[in-house]
């Protein structure tokens, strides 16, 4: 592997503003390369896997970091909102404990700090961790550009490996959660080495709503972390537990069918045999977890008050 | 292309006018540039800790972060934690419980400390590992760091206290 410990020459620029990001794009169309955190782009520029003409830092662009709650209940996050502000938001980890936690797994503490949710959603690779929790919350996410705006599901972002609905003019600003009126539950469970800095060898994430009735599903979301050459959603899985009521054998027949769905890659981290096997046992685990807080919890399934939330928390619980 | 681009960069409170490639890492301008050796090169991806400096109080890698971002914030290394010449109490911890064996990764660990102490000055035996969970030592003095960062913590607490 070509590794080298400089990184090839680049034009800065630090634009103030999202049109002036837009202005940016549109004049180096192709030859410009945007810059959320940098903690993956800054590795692929050393192995010269991408070697830009023009960088355009995103970290100069205050509009782009907030997180907020909208009119009508609905949970926005900017693209440079930084894992570390999401895992520590309250109004996050009161609506979405395990979006919070998400964040929290990233990384280290000094990864969690720089990396941000909009630079882990363009990367494109099926092994970061923010798109299957988003995709059981069915969210959208806004594009922009100087031809105008568009709002894009989650689902259906992804086109391939390594290929997004982006266009090279275009840039993320937001994430857009839509507010659940029923009573809800979710979790994201990931396999994985090493806690504090590893990428996923296989992950799943499960949303689950309850029927007015109190006793049976009425919609669930179940999502994959390397479980495909994108990140996944398992509909076949989904819609075998879709109005009835979470039992064991209900998660284990999900899982099954969520195995069959996936169509994992043998990798240097795991074989595919393998990844096939964790997607059945997360698939399971990850909706167990979601069931026990939909039908526990008053509301949405508050978090802790930790200072951080992080899988060598033993105050976090089942997780492994 | 512009070769260099004048920055300035706020380093352990000192103000420095710098004339840097803008693709330069800002672990290379601290070691290279200003002679702050503390931060260490070491894996230069993000999976070792050794190159940890705070930025804003945010302990972060610093191979993994351009200098020209680093603008208009306080970049603190371990040098910056010296007061008066005599070491930082999270160094002297550090030296007394025999946390620093080869000392490579002892700077990035002792900022490190410092960023989770200003914010959690009290923190369990699970939490200083989870704070510190992104640091490698390869001489392998876990037990000792989490005892010295413990013993750090008891000494601020009593310094202000006024013990």
């Amino acid at each position: 592997m070509n590794y080298l410990r400089e990184l090839p020459k680049f034009e800065y620029l630090a634009p103030q503003s999202i049109p002036e990001v837009c202005e940016m794009l549109a004049a180096h169309e192709g030859e410009a390369k945007l810059m959320a955190g940098g903690t993956d782009l800054i590795i692929m520029m050393r192995r010269r896997e991408v070697v830009p003409h023009y960088l355009i830092g995103l970290k100069s662009v205050p509009e782009l970091n907030f997180i907020r709650e909208e009119k009508d209940g609905g949970l926005t996050i900017g693209a440079m909102a930084t894992s570390w502000e999401i895992q520590s938001s309250s109004l996050v980890r009161q609506r979405y404990d395990f979006l919070a936690k998400t964040a929290a797994d990233i990384g280290s503490i000094e990864n969690l700090h720089v990396s941000t949710i909009g630079g882990n959603l363009c990367d494109g690779f099926p092994c970061v961790d923010f798109p299957a929790p988003l995709l059981t919350l069915d969210a959208k996410v806004k594009l922009v550009s100087q031809r105008g705006e568009r709002i894009v599901p989650l689902d259906g972002f992804y086109l391939g490996y390594q290929k997004t609905a982006v266009e090279p003019d275009e840039l993320l600003t937001e994430i857009q959660i839509l507010p659940h009126n029923h009573r809800y539950g979710g979790a994201y469970i990931k396999f994985h080495d090493r806690h504090a800095i590893d990428i996923t060898t296989t992950g799943a994430g499960a949303f689950i709503t309850l029927d007015s009735d109190g006793q049976t599903a009425r919609d669930v979301k179940i999502a994959l972390t390397t479980s495909a050459p994108v990140p996944l959603r398992v509909k076949g899985a989904e819609a075998a537990l879709c109005g009835r009521k979470v039992t064991e054998e209900a998660t284990e027949e999900a899982g099954r069918i969520a195995s069959e769905e996936a169509s994992p890659r043998t990798s240097w981290r795991s074989t595919a045999e393998f990844r096939t096997k964790l997607v059945q046992v997360l698939v399971r685990r990850a909706l167990r977890q979601a069931w026990r807080k939909v039908t526990t919890s008053s509301s949405s399934g508050a978090a802790p008050d930790l200072w951080l939330m992080h899988p060598l928390d033993p105050r976090i619980g089942e997780n492994r | 292309m512009k070769q260099r681009v004048p920055i300035s960069l706020t380093v352990n409170g000192e103000i420095h006018e710098l004339f840097i490639p803008p693709w330069q890492l800002l672990l290379d301008t601290l070691r290279d540039e200003l002679g702050l050796t503390g931060a260490k090169r070491c894996c230069i991806e993000g999976q070792c800790g050794a190159c940890t400096v705070l930025i804003d109080g945010k302990p972060i890698n610093s191979c993994l972060y351009l200098t020209i971002e680093a603008q208009n914030q306080e970049i603190v290394t371990a040098e910056g934690l010296v007061e008066d010449g005599k070491p930082h109490p999270i160094q002297k911890a550090f030296v007394e419980r025999g946390a620093v064996q080869c000392g490579f990764c002892t700077p990035g660990l002792v900022v490190a400390t410092k960023a989770l102490l200003d914010q959690n000055p009290n923190p369990t035996e699970d939490e200083i590992r989870i704070a510190l969970s992104g640091h490698l030592c390869r001489c392998g003095a876990y037990v000792q760091i989490t005892e010295a960062v413990m013993a750090a913590a008891r000494e601020t607490a009593q310094k202000e206290v006024g013990v």
